[in-house]
Protein backbone atom coordinates (compact mmCIF):
# COMPACT_ATOMS: atom_id res chain seq x y z
CA UNK A 1 0.00 0.00 0.00
CA UNK A 2 1.52 3.42 -0.80
CA UNK A 3 0.72 6.90 1.02
CA UNK A 4 0.12 8.56 -1.92
CA UNK A 5 -1.41 6.34 -4.26
CA UNK A 6 -5.01 6.71 -5.14
CA UNK A 7 -7.46 4.40 -5.75
CA UNK A 8 -9.90 3.67 -8.89
CA UNK A 9 -9.17 5.44 -11.91
CA UNK A 10 -7.27 9.02 -10.49
CA UNK A 11 -4.17 9.52 -11.30
CA UNK A 12 -1.61 7.88 -8.43
CA UNK A 13 1.74 9.07 -7.22
CA UNK A 14 3.26 6.10 -6.98
CA UNK A 15 6.39 8.40 -6.04
CA UNK A 16 5.38 8.18 -2.87
CA UNK A 17 8.43 9.43 -0.70
CA UNK A 18 10.80 6.01 -0.28
CA UNK A 19 9.01 3.81 -3.11
CA UNK A 20 10.20 6.00 -5.52
CA UNK A 21 13.14 3.89 -7.46
CA UNK A 22 16.31 4.59 -6.65
CA UNK A 23 17.47 6.04 -9.95
CA UNK A 24 14.43 8.63 -9.82
CA UNK A 25 14.44 9.96 -6.23
CA UNK A 26 15.85 13.77 -5.79
CA UNK A 27 20.14 13.83 -5.32
CA UNK A 28 21.49 13.97 -2.17
CA UNK A 29 24.69 15.03 -1.87
CA UNK A 30 27.00 15.05 0.90
CA UNK A 31 26.12 18.85 1.54
CA UNK A 32 22.64 18.47 1.09
CA UNK A 33 22.90 15.70 4.22
CA UNK A 34 24.20 17.66 6.10
CA UNK A 35 22.11 20.28 5.66
CA UNK A 36 19.21 18.26 6.63
CA UNK A 37 20.82 17.43 9.73
CA UNK A 38 21.56 21.05 10.83
CA UNK A 39 17.51 21.39 9.47
CA UNK A 40 16.57 18.32 12.34
CA UNK A 41 18.58 20.13 14.93
CA UNK A 42 16.70 23.63 14.01
CA UNK A 43 13.04 21.58 14.40
CA UNK A 44 14.38 19.89 17.65
CA UNK A 45 15.53 23.21 18.67
CA UNK A 46 11.87 24.84 18.12
CA UNK A 47 10.29 22.19 19.54
CA UNK A 48 12.17 22.41 22.83
CA UNK A 49 11.25 26.22 23.21
CA UNK A 50 7.85 25.15 23.37
CA UNK A 51 8.56 23.74 26.66
CA UNK A 52 6.31 25.01 29.63
CA UNK A 53 9.54 25.98 31.38
CA UNK A 54 10.21 28.57 28.50
CA UNK A 55 7.16 29.86 29.41
CA UNK A 56 8.13 30.89 32.72
CA UNK A 57 10.29 33.84 34.16
CA UNK A 58 12.76 31.45 34.32
CA UNK A 59 13.62 31.68 31.13
CA UNK A 60 14.01 35.58 30.89
CA UNK A 61 16.40 34.92 34.32
CA UNK A 62 18.26 32.84 32.29
CA UNK A 63 18.77 35.51 29.28
CA UNK A 64 19.53 38.16 31.68
CA UNK A 65 22.16 35.95 33.22
CA UNK A 66 24.19 35.91 30.20
CA UNK A 67 25.13 39.50 30.99
CA UNK A 68 27.14 38.66 33.63
CA UNK A 69 30.66 39.27 33.95
CA UNK A 70 30.35 40.90 30.19
CA UNK A 71 31.36 44.52 29.50
CA UNK A 72 28.56 47.17 29.42
CA UNK A 73 28.48 47.18 25.73
CA UNK A 74 27.76 43.49 25.68
CA UNK A 75 25.67 43.27 29.23
CA UNK A 76 22.59 46.04 28.01
CA UNK A 77 21.44 45.05 25.27
CA UNK A 78 21.16 41.52 26.52
CA UNK A 79 19.50 43.34 29.88
CA UNK A 80 17.11 45.20 27.86
CA UNK A 81 16.39 41.74 25.80
CA UNK A 82 15.47 40.01 29.36
CA UNK A 83 13.64 42.57 30.28
CA UNK A 84 11.17 43.05 26.93
CA UNK A 85 10.70 39.21 27.26
CA UNK A 86 10.18 39.07 30.63
CA UNK A 87 7.52 41.67 29.82
CA UNK A 88 5.62 39.57 27.06
CA UNK A 89 6.90 36.19 27.92
CA UNK A 90 4.51 33.93 25.93
CA UNK A 91 4.27 35.89 23.14
CA UNK A 92 7.55 36.50 22.34
CA UNK A 93 8.36 33.19 23.45
CA UNK A 94 5.79 31.49 21.17
CA UNK A 95 7.66 33.56 18.34
CA UNK A 96 11.57 32.35 19.56
CA UNK A 97 9.59 28.92 19.16
CA UNK A 98 8.11 29.42 15.28
CA UNK A 99 10.81 30.81 13.90
CA UNK A 100 13.19 28.16 15.07
CA UNK A 101 10.59 25.91 14.14
CA UNK A 102 10.36 27.52 10.46
CA UNK A 103 14.10 27.15 10.12
CA UNK A 104 14.01 23.83 10.13
CA UNK A 105 11.24 23.25 8.14
CA UNK A 106 12.87 25.84 5.52
CA UNK A 107 16.32 24.46 5.11
CA UNK A 108 14.43 21.06 4.48
CA UNK A 109 12.33 22.63 1.74
CA UNK A 110 14.56 22.80 -0.99
CA UNK A 111 12.97 26.04 -2.50
CA UNK A 112 13.28 27.61 0.61
CA UNK A 113 16.70 26.73 1.55
CA UNK A 114 18.29 29.68 0.50
CA UNK A 115 16.47 31.86 2.38
CA UNK A 116 16.15 30.00 5.44
CA UNK A 117 19.92 29.37 5.78
CA UNK A 118 20.19 33.17 5.37
CA UNK A 119 17.96 33.89 8.13
CA UNK A 120 19.57 31.17 9.95
CA UNK A 121 22.36 33.15 10.47
CA UNK A 122 21.08 36.28 11.28
CA UNK A 123 18.75 34.51 13.84
CA UNK A 124 21.88 32.88 15.00
CA UNK A 125 24.06 35.86 15.49
CA UNK A 126 21.01 37.55 17.32
CA UNK A 127 20.95 35.29 19.96
CA UNK A 128 24.57 34.43 20.33
CA UNK A 129 24.65 37.86 21.78
CA UNK A 130 20.92 38.81 23.18
CA UNK A 131 20.25 35.62 24.35
CA UNK A 132 23.64 33.82 25.00
CA UNK A 133 25.83 36.67 26.03
CA UNK A 134 27.89 36.07 23.26
CA UNK A 135 28.57 32.26 24.88
CA UNK A 136 30.76 33.46 27.79
CA UNK A 137 33.02 34.43 25.32
CA UNK A 138 34.14 37.49 26.83
CA UNK A 139 32.78 37.06 30.17
CA UNK A 140 35.69 34.15 31.47
CA UNK A 141 32.52 31.60 31.49
CA UNK A 142 33.26 29.97 28.57
CA UNK A 143 34.25 26.38 28.36
CA UNK A 144 34.88 23.66 25.82
CA UNK A 145 31.97 21.63 28.08
CA UNK A 146 29.80 24.09 28.85
CA UNK A 147 29.06 24.70 24.74
CA UNK A 148 31.24 27.73 23.93
CA UNK A 149 31.71 29.13 22.06
CA UNK A 150 28.26 29.18 22.14
CA UNK A 151 26.41 26.61 20.12
CA UNK A 152 24.30 29.15 18.04
CA UNK A 153 27.33 30.64 16.49
CA UNK A 154 28.06 26.75 15.24
CA UNK A 155 24.41 27.09 13.21
CA UNK A 156 25.76 30.11 11.91
CA UNK A 157 29.36 28.74 11.07
CA UNK A 158 27.48 25.97 9.55
CA UNK A 159 24.82 27.61 8.00
CA UNK A 160 27.36 29.59 5.35
CA UNK A 161 29.95 26.74 5.20
CA UNK A 162 26.72 25.12 3.85
CA UNK A 163 25.52 27.36 2.02
CA UNK A 164 24.22 26.53 -1.49
CA UNK A 165 26.28 27.59 -4.41
CA UNK A 166 24.93 28.25 -7.58
CA UNK A 167 27.98 26.15 -9.02
CA UNK A 168 29.43 22.93 -7.93
CA UNK A 169 32.85 23.58 -7.67
CA UNK A 170 35.35 20.70 -6.85
CA UNK A 171 36.62 20.69 -3.20
CA UNK A 172 38.64 18.92 -1.12
CA UNK A 173 35.73 18.54 1.77
CA UNK A 174 31.82 19.91 1.42
CA UNK A 175 32.51 22.97 3.75
CA UNK A 176 35.37 24.08 1.72
CA UNK A 177 32.39 24.12 -1.34
CA UNK A 178 31.05 27.86 -0.62
CA UNK A 179 34.07 30.07 0.92
CA UNK A 180 36.99 27.65 -0.40
CA UNK A 181 39.61 25.33 1.09
CA UNK A 182 41.38 28.10 2.79
CA UNK A 183 38.83 30.04 4.43
CA UNK A 184 37.20 26.73 5.62
CA UNK A 185 40.54 25.67 7.31
CA UNK A 186 41.20 28.90 8.59
CA UNK A 187 37.18 29.30 10.40
CA UNK A 188 37.95 25.42 11.45
CA UNK A 189 41.19 26.05 13.13
CA UNK A 190 40.21 29.14 15.10
CA UNK A 191 37.08 27.33 16.56
CA UNK A 192 39.05 24.35 17.24
CA UNK A 193 41.96 26.47 19.13
CA UNK A 194 39.90 28.84 20.38
CA UNK A 195 37.57 25.78 22.11
CA UNK A 196 41.32 25.03 23.16
CA UNK A 197 42.12 27.96 24.63
CA UNK A 198 38.89 28.34 26.74
CA UNK A 199 39.77 24.74 28.17
CA UNK A 200 42.93 26.61 29.66
CA UNK A 201 41.16 29.48 31.16
CA UNK A 202 41.64 29.96 35.04
CA UNK A 203 38.57 28.61 36.08
CA UNK A 204 38.28 25.53 33.52
CA UNK A 205 42.34 24.27 35.04
CA UNK A 206 40.78 24.70 38.20
CA UNK A 207 41.41 21.58 40.24
CA UNK A 208 37.90 20.82 40.59
CA UNK A 209 37.29 22.72 37.42
CA UNK A 210 36.32 20.29 35.11
CA UNK A 211 34.60 17.88 37.68
CA UNK A 212 32.55 20.39 39.08
CA UNK A 213 31.30 21.12 35.31
CA UNK A 214 30.63 17.64 34.62
CA UNK A 215 28.83 17.18 38.23
CA UNK A 216 27.18 20.17 37.71
CA UNK A 217 25.07 18.85 35.07
CA UNK A 218 23.86 15.70 36.70
CA UNK A 219 20.25 17.62 38.52
CA UNK A 220 17.01 16.17 36.50
CA UNK A 221 18.80 13.81 34.59
CA UNK A 222 17.97 9.88 34.45
CA UNK A 223 19.68 7.41 36.76
CA UNK A 224 21.87 6.07 33.83
CA UNK A 225 23.11 9.24 32.61
CA UNK A 226 23.31 10.70 36.03
CA UNK A 227 25.68 7.24 36.55
CA UNK A 228 27.90 8.26 33.50
CA UNK A 229 28.79 11.33 34.71
CA UNK A 230 29.15 10.80 38.36
CA UNK A 231 31.97 8.15 36.87
CA UNK A 232 33.30 11.13 34.81
CA UNK A 233 33.28 13.01 37.62
CA UNK A 234 35.05 10.79 40.12
CA UNK A 235 37.47 9.57 37.44
CA UNK A 236 38.67 13.30 36.54
CA UNK A 237 38.21 14.22 40.26
CA UNK A 238 40.65 16.93 41.29
CA UNK A 239 42.94 16.80 38.57
CA UNK A 240 40.82 19.25 36.69
CA UNK A 241 44.68 20.65 35.29
CA UNK A 242 45.69 17.69 33.64
CA UNK A 243 42.26 16.88 32.22
CA UNK A 244 42.49 20.51 30.97
CA UNK A 245 45.40 20.11 29.45
CA UNK A 246 44.85 16.78 27.91
CA UNK A 247 41.79 18.42 26.10
CA UNK A 248 43.35 21.29 25.28
CA UNK A 249 46.20 19.31 23.78
CA UNK A 250 43.36 17.09 21.42
CA UNK A 251 42.04 20.55 20.70
CA UNK A 252 44.97 21.43 19.36
CA UNK A 253 45.53 18.20 16.93
CA UNK A 254 42.21 18.70 15.93
CA UNK A 255 42.72 22.58 15.00
CA UNK A 256 45.47 21.23 12.87
CA UNK A 257 44.05 18.13 11.29
CA UNK A 258 42.66 19.66 8.18
CA UNK A 259 45.86 21.06 7.25
CA UNK A 260 47.13 17.51 7.28
CA UNK A 261 47.18 15.27 4.46
CA UNK A 262 44.08 13.08 4.22
CA UNK A 263 44.53 10.10 6.01
CA UNK A 264 45.73 11.86 8.95
CA UNK A 265 43.02 14.27 8.44
CA UNK A 266 40.31 11.38 8.56
CA UNK A 267 41.77 10.80 11.93
CA UNK A 268 41.51 13.78 13.61
CA UNK A 269 38.08 14.37 12.05
CA UNK A 270 37.26 11.33 14.18
CA UNK A 271 39.05 12.57 16.83
CA UNK A 272 36.87 15.51 16.20
CA UNK A 273 33.56 13.64 16.68
CA UNK A 274 34.79 11.43 19.69
CA UNK A 275 35.56 14.59 21.67
CA UNK A 276 32.11 15.93 20.91
CA UNK A 277 30.56 12.92 21.83
CA UNK A 278 32.40 13.55 24.92
CA UNK A 279 31.63 16.77 25.66
CA UNK A 280 27.77 15.89 24.99
CA UNK A 281 27.33 13.39 27.10
CA UNK A 282 29.64 14.81 30.01
CA UNK A 283 29.74 17.80 29.65
CA UNK A 284 26.43 18.99 28.59
CA UNK A 285 24.33 15.96 29.74
CA UNK A 286 22.72 15.51 26.23
CA UNK A 287 22.00 19.42 25.86
CA UNK A 288 20.15 18.41 29.33
CA UNK A 289 17.17 17.79 27.46
CA UNK A 290 16.37 14.74 29.64
CA UNK A 291 16.05 17.08 32.75
CA UNK A 292 13.04 19.39 30.81
CA UNK A 293 14.66 22.37 30.50
CA UNK A 294 17.19 22.39 26.99
CA UNK A 295 16.81 25.26 24.87
CA UNK A 296 18.39 23.20 22.48
CA UNK A 297 20.81 20.14 21.73
CA UNK A 298 24.14 22.39 22.75
CA UNK A 299 27.33 22.12 21.34
CA UNK A 300 28.15 18.50 20.70
CA UNK A 301 25.94 17.74 17.99
CA UNK A 302 27.00 20.75 16.10
CA UNK A 303 30.84 20.41 16.61
CA UNK A 304 30.33 16.65 15.29
CA UNK A 305 28.25 17.69 12.03
CA UNK A 306 30.98 20.24 11.81
CA UNK A 307 33.85 17.81 11.67
CA UNK A 308 31.66 15.55 9.55
CA UNK A 309 31.92 18.85 6.85
CA UNK A 310 35.19 18.67 6.89
CA UNK A 311 35.43 15.14 5.81
CA UNK A 312 37.61 14.87 2.73
CA UNK A 313 35.74 13.62 -0.39
CA UNK A 314 37.20 11.51 -3.07
CA UNK A 315 37.66 13.28 -6.46
CA UNK A 316 34.57 13.33 -8.94
CA UNK A 317 35.18 13.21 -12.96
CA UNK A 318 33.68 16.17 -14.05
CA UNK A 319 30.41 15.42 -15.76
CA UNK A 320 30.09 15.76 -19.48
CA UNK A 321 28.62 19.33 -20.87
CA UNK A 322 25.75 17.37 -22.53
CA UNK A 323 23.86 15.16 -19.84
CA UNK A 324 20.02 13.29 -20.38
CA UNK A 325 17.40 15.69 -19.10
CA UNK A 326 16.57 13.45 -16.30
CA UNK A 327 20.10 14.00 -14.88
CA UNK A 328 19.48 17.70 -15.15
CA UNK A 329 16.83 17.73 -13.69
CA UNK A 330 17.90 16.04 -10.81
CA UNK A 331 21.73 17.72 -10.76
CA UNK A 332 19.14 21.43 -11.03
CA UNK A 333 17.15 19.99 -7.31
CA UNK A 334 20.55 19.37 -6.12
CA UNK A 335 22.76 22.15 -6.30
CA UNK A 336 19.33 24.85 -5.64
CA UNK A 337 19.36 23.42 -1.92
CA UNK B 1 3.36 25.50 31.65
CA UNK B 2 3.25 25.87 27.90
CA UNK B 3 0.23 28.41 27.44
CA UNK B 4 -3.14 26.16 26.31
CA UNK B 5 -3.76 28.06 23.53
CA UNK B 6 -0.63 26.94 22.12
CA UNK B 7 -1.55 23.33 22.25
CA UNK B 8 -4.96 24.29 20.99
CA UNK B 9 -3.43 25.00 17.73
CA UNK B 10 -1.35 22.23 17.25
CA UNK B 11 -4.61 20.46 18.36
CA UNK B 12 -6.54 22.58 15.53
CA UNK B 13 -3.95 21.37 12.66
CA UNK B 14 -4.11 17.80 14.26
CA UNK B 15 -8.10 17.82 13.17
CA UNK B 16 -7.40 19.76 9.83
CA UNK B 17 -5.23 16.22 9.36
CA UNK B 18 -7.75 14.28 10.23
CA UNK B 19 -10.40 15.53 8.11
CA UNK B 20 -8.04 15.53 5.31
CA UNK B 21 -7.04 11.95 5.86
CA UNK B 22 -10.96 11.02 6.19
CA UNK B 23 -11.50 12.72 2.65
CA UNK B 24 -8.81 10.68 1.45
CA UNK B 25 -10.30 7.45 2.74
CA UNK B 26 -13.62 8.76 1.62
CA UNK B 27 -12.95 9.44 -1.49
CA UNK B 28 -10.79 6.50 -2.23
CA UNK B 29 -13.70 3.78 -1.18
CA UNK B 30 -11.14 0.93 0.17
CA UNK B 31 -14.42 -0.72 0.68
CA UNK B 32 -15.51 -1.48 -2.76
CA UNK B 33 -13.74 -4.20 -4.76
CA UNK B 34 -11.16 -2.73 -7.16
CA UNK B 35 -10.41 -4.61 -10.84
CA UNK B 36 -6.67 -4.35 -9.50
CA UNK B 37 -4.81 -3.89 -6.09
CA UNK B 38 -4.78 -0.50 -6.51
CA UNK B 39 -8.07 -0.36 -4.58
CA UNK B 40 -6.45 -0.87 -1.50
CA UNK B 41 -3.38 1.59 -1.90
CA UNK B 42 -4.35 4.26 0.65
CA UNK B 43 -5.89 2.28 3.88
CA UNK B 44 -3.20 1.62 5.90
CA UNK B 45 -1.50 4.81 6.00
CA UNK B 46 -4.47 7.20 5.83
CA UNK B 47 -6.68 5.27 8.51
CA UNK B 48 -3.36 5.39 10.46
CA UNK B 49 -2.88 9.53 9.49
CA UNK B 50 -6.31 9.68 10.72
CA UNK B 51 -6.48 7.73 13.86
CA UNK B 52 -3.36 9.62 15.41
CA UNK B 53 -4.05 13.09 14.48
CA UNK B 54 -7.79 12.11 16.41
CA UNK B 55 -5.71 10.67 19.06
CA UNK B 56 -3.06 13.42 19.18
CA UNK B 57 -5.54 15.88 19.05
CA UNK B 58 -7.17 14.53 22.54
CA UNK B 59 -3.93 14.73 24.04
CA UNK B 60 -3.38 18.40 23.20
CA UNK B 61 -7.19 19.76 24.01
CA UNK B 62 -8.90 17.53 26.63
CA UNK B 63 -11.90 18.49 25.46
CA UNK B 64 -11.28 16.57 22.39
CA UNK B 65 -10.54 13.17 24.28
CA UNK B 66 -12.60 10.84 22.59
CA UNK B 67 -11.28 7.47 23.78
CA UNK B 68 -10.10 6.04 26.81
CA UNK B 69 -6.23 5.86 27.15
CA UNK B 70 -6.19 1.57 27.19
CA UNK B 71 -8.29 1.88 23.94
CA UNK B 72 -5.16 3.97 22.24
CA UNK B 73 -2.97 1.71 23.68
CA UNK B 74 -4.45 -1.15 21.61
CA UNK B 75 -5.24 0.57 18.84
CA UNK B 76 -1.62 2.01 18.10
CA UNK B 77 -0.20 -1.45 19.06
CA UNK B 78 -1.95 -2.79 16.49
CA UNK B 79 -0.86 -0.25 13.97
CA UNK B 80 2.91 -0.85 15.32
CA UNK B 81 2.42 -3.99 14.78
CA UNK B 82 0.95 -4.08 11.38
CA UNK B 83 3.50 -1.34 10.13
CA UNK B 84 6.32 -3.62 11.66
CA UNK B 85 5.26 -6.47 9.54
CA UNK B 86 4.96 -4.31 6.35
CA UNK B 87 8.79 -2.83 7.23
CA UNK B 88 9.84 -6.27 7.84
CA UNK B 89 8.65 -7.34 4.39
CA UNK B 90 10.16 -4.17 3.18
CA UNK B 91 13.45 -4.93 4.65
CA UNK B 92 13.82 -8.43 2.98
CA UNK B 93 13.10 -7.16 -0.47
CA UNK B 94 15.21 -4.07 -0.02
CA UNK B 95 17.71 -4.17 2.73
CA UNK B 96 18.33 -1.32 4.91
CA UNK B 97 17.09 1.22 2.59
CA UNK B 98 13.13 -0.01 3.91
CA UNK B 99 14.50 1.27 6.97
CA UNK B 100 15.98 4.79 5.42
CA UNK B 101 14.02 5.77 2.94
CA UNK B 102 10.93 2.95 3.30
CA UNK B 103 7.46 3.84 3.12
CA UNK B 104 6.34 2.42 6.10
CA UNK B 105 9.21 3.21 8.53
CA UNK B 106 8.10 6.37 9.66
CA UNK B 107 4.39 5.10 10.25
CA UNK B 108 5.65 2.75 12.42
CA UNK B 109 7.75 4.97 14.21
CA UNK B 110 4.77 7.09 14.41
CA UNK B 111 2.53 4.28 15.63
CA UNK B 112 5.22 3.33 18.64
CA UNK B 113 5.56 6.66 19.72
CA UNK B 114 1.89 7.11 20.15
CA UNK B 115 2.10 3.66 22.75
CA UNK B 116 4.63 4.68 24.54
CA UNK B 117 2.98 8.38 24.96
CA UNK B 118 0.06 6.50 26.01
CA UNK B 119 1.15 4.63 28.73
CA UNK B 120 3.83 6.92 29.77
CA UNK B 121 0.39 9.21 30.22
CA UNK B 122 -1.03 6.26 31.85
CA UNK B 123 1.27 5.49 33.63
CA UNK B 124 1.98 8.85 35.30
CA UNK B 125 -1.60 8.19 36.61
CA UNK B 126 -3.52 11.32 34.14
CA UNK B 127 -7.25 11.34 33.82
CA UNK B 128 -8.70 12.08 30.64
CA UNK B 129 -5.40 11.27 28.65
CA UNK B 130 -4.55 15.40 27.70
CA UNK B 131 -1.57 16.59 28.24
CA UNK B 132 -3.10 19.48 30.13
CA UNK B 133 -4.40 17.23 32.27
CA UNK B 134 -1.43 15.73 33.13
CA UNK B 135 0.28 19.10 34.23
CA UNK B 136 2.03 19.80 30.91
CA UNK B 137 5.08 18.73 32.59
CA UNK B 138 5.04 15.33 33.75
CA UNK B 139 7.96 13.33 34.12
CA UNK B 140 7.86 10.45 31.60
CA UNK B 141 9.21 7.21 33.35
CA UNK B 142 11.57 6.35 30.56
CA UNK B 143 12.20 9.90 29.28
CA UNK B 144 15.32 8.50 27.06
CA UNK B 145 12.77 6.88 25.05
CA UNK B 146 10.69 9.84 24.35
CA UNK B 147 14.20 11.47 23.77
CA UNK B 148 15.35 9.04 21.06
CA UNK B 149 11.53 8.87 19.50
CA UNK B 150 11.78 12.74 19.39
CA UNK B 151 15.30 12.90 17.21
CA UNK B 152 13.78 9.77 15.29
CA UNK B 153 10.59 11.75 14.41
CA UNK B 154 12.38 15.25 13.31
CA UNK B 155 14.75 13.16 11.59
CA UNK B 156 12.02 11.07 9.56
CA UNK B 157 9.97 14.64 9.16
CA UNK B 158 12.89 16.90 7.77
CA UNK B 159 13.46 13.82 5.51
CA UNK B 160 10.18 14.18 4.27
CA UNK B 161 9.61 17.41 3.42
CA UNK B 162 13.06 16.95 1.40
CA UNK B 163 12.18 14.49 -0.68
CA UNK B 164 8.70 16.26 -1.49
CA UNK B 165 10.95 19.31 -2.47
CA UNK B 166 13.04 17.49 -4.31
CA UNK B 167 10.12 15.54 -6.27
CA UNK B 168 8.78 19.22 -6.70
CA UNK B 169 11.63 20.10 -8.73
CA UNK B 170 12.33 16.49 -10.49
CA UNK B 171 9.53 14.95 -9.95
CA UNK B 172 9.42 11.86 -10.90
CA UNK B 173 5.46 10.13 -10.66
CA UNK B 174 3.57 7.28 -12.46
CA UNK B 175 0.15 6.11 -12.83
CA UNK B 176 -0.57 3.53 -10.26
CA UNK B 177 -0.53 0.20 -11.46
CA UNK B 178 1.13 0.76 -14.33
CA UNK B 179 4.50 -1.19 -15.30
CA UNK B 180 7.75 0.43 -16.28
CA UNK B 181 10.28 3.07 -14.92
CA UNK B 182 8.98 6.25 -13.36
CA UNK B 183 7.95 9.75 -15.38
CA UNK B 184 11.14 11.46 -14.36
CA UNK B 185 11.47 14.99 -15.24
CA UNK B 186 8.09 15.40 -15.91
CA UNK B 187 7.81 18.55 -14.86
CA UNK B 188 5.02 19.56 -11.88
CA UNK B 189 2.24 21.31 -14.11
CA UNK B 190 1.68 18.54 -16.65
CA UNK B 191 1.31 15.93 -13.84
CA UNK B 192 -1.14 18.19 -12.70
CA UNK B 193 -2.61 18.53 -15.77
CA UNK B 194 -2.62 14.42 -16.91
CA UNK B 195 -4.11 14.23 -13.29
CA UNK B 196 -6.85 16.46 -14.19
CA UNK B 197 -7.75 15.18 -17.12
CA UNK B 198 -7.48 11.67 -15.73
CA UNK B 199 -9.94 12.23 -13.11
CA UNK B 200 -12.48 13.89 -15.41
CA UNK B 201 -11.15 17.14 -16.80
CA UNK B 202 -11.52 19.80 -14.09
CA UNK B 203 -14.08 19.87 -12.38
CA UNK B 204 -14.65 21.55 -8.95
CA UNK B 205 -14.57 17.55 -7.41
CA UNK B 206 -11.67 16.96 -9.38
CA UNK B 207 -9.75 19.86 -8.63
CA UNK B 208 -10.51 18.65 -4.87
CA UNK B 209 -9.42 15.01 -5.58
CA UNK B 210 -6.17 16.08 -7.33
CA UNK B 211 -5.40 18.33 -4.22
CA UNK B 212 -6.32 15.37 -1.83
CA UNK B 213 -3.97 13.17 -3.91
CA UNK B 214 -1.20 15.50 -4.45
CA UNK B 215 2.34 14.12 -2.59
CA UNK B 216 2.21 17.86 -1.40
CA UNK B 217 -0.86 16.67 0.70
CA UNK B 218 0.10 13.44 2.05
CA UNK B 219 3.34 14.15 3.24
CA UNK B 220 2.24 17.79 4.59
CA UNK B 221 -0.13 15.66 6.87
CA UNK B 222 2.85 13.67 7.74
CA UNK B 223 5.26 16.68 8.69
CA UNK B 224 2.23 18.01 10.46
CA UNK B 225 2.02 14.89 12.84
CA UNK B 226 5.92 14.63 13.04
CA UNK B 227 6.26 18.32 13.96
CA UNK B 228 3.30 18.08 16.67
CA UNK B 229 4.25 14.72 18.13
CA UNK B 230 8.01 15.73 18.58
CA UNK B 231 7.03 18.86 20.33
CA UNK B 232 4.67 16.43 22.37
CA UNK B 233 7.17 14.05 23.56
CA UNK B 234 9.80 17.05 24.29
CA UNK B 235 6.81 18.83 26.78
CA UNK B 236 5.91 15.42 28.69
CA UNK B 237 9.90 14.86 29.01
Amino acid sequence: MTDVAVAGNRTAWRGRLGTVPAAARPSLDARRALQLVLAAIWLIDGALQFQGFMFTKGFSQMIGGTADGNSAVVAKPITWNATLVDHHLVLFNAIFATIQLLLGLGIALRPAARVAQAASVVWSLGVWWFGEGLGGVLSGAASPLNGAPGAVIIYALLAVLLWPPGREASAPFTAARAVGAHVARVLWAVLWLSLAYFALTPGNRAPQGVSGMIAGMESGEPLWLQHLQKGAASLVGSQGLAASVALAAALVLIAAGVYLPAGIAKGTLVLAIVVAAFIWVFGQALGGILAGGGTDVNSGPLLALLALAYWPLRTVPAVPATVPAVSEARATSGTDA
Amino acid sequence: MTPAWILDIFAAVMLVVAAVSAARLAGARPWQPRPSQQGAVVTDTDISHLLMSIAMAGMLAPGLTTLPNGAWVAVFAVLTAWFGYRVTRDYQSSGARALAAGHCAPHLVHSAAMVYMFLAITASGASGGGMAGTGGMSKLSVPTLAFVFAFTLAAYTIWDLDQLSGLWRGLVPTVAGAAGPALAGVPAGALHAEAMTRSGAGGARSGLVTVLDSPGTVVGCRVAMGVTMTLMLFLMI
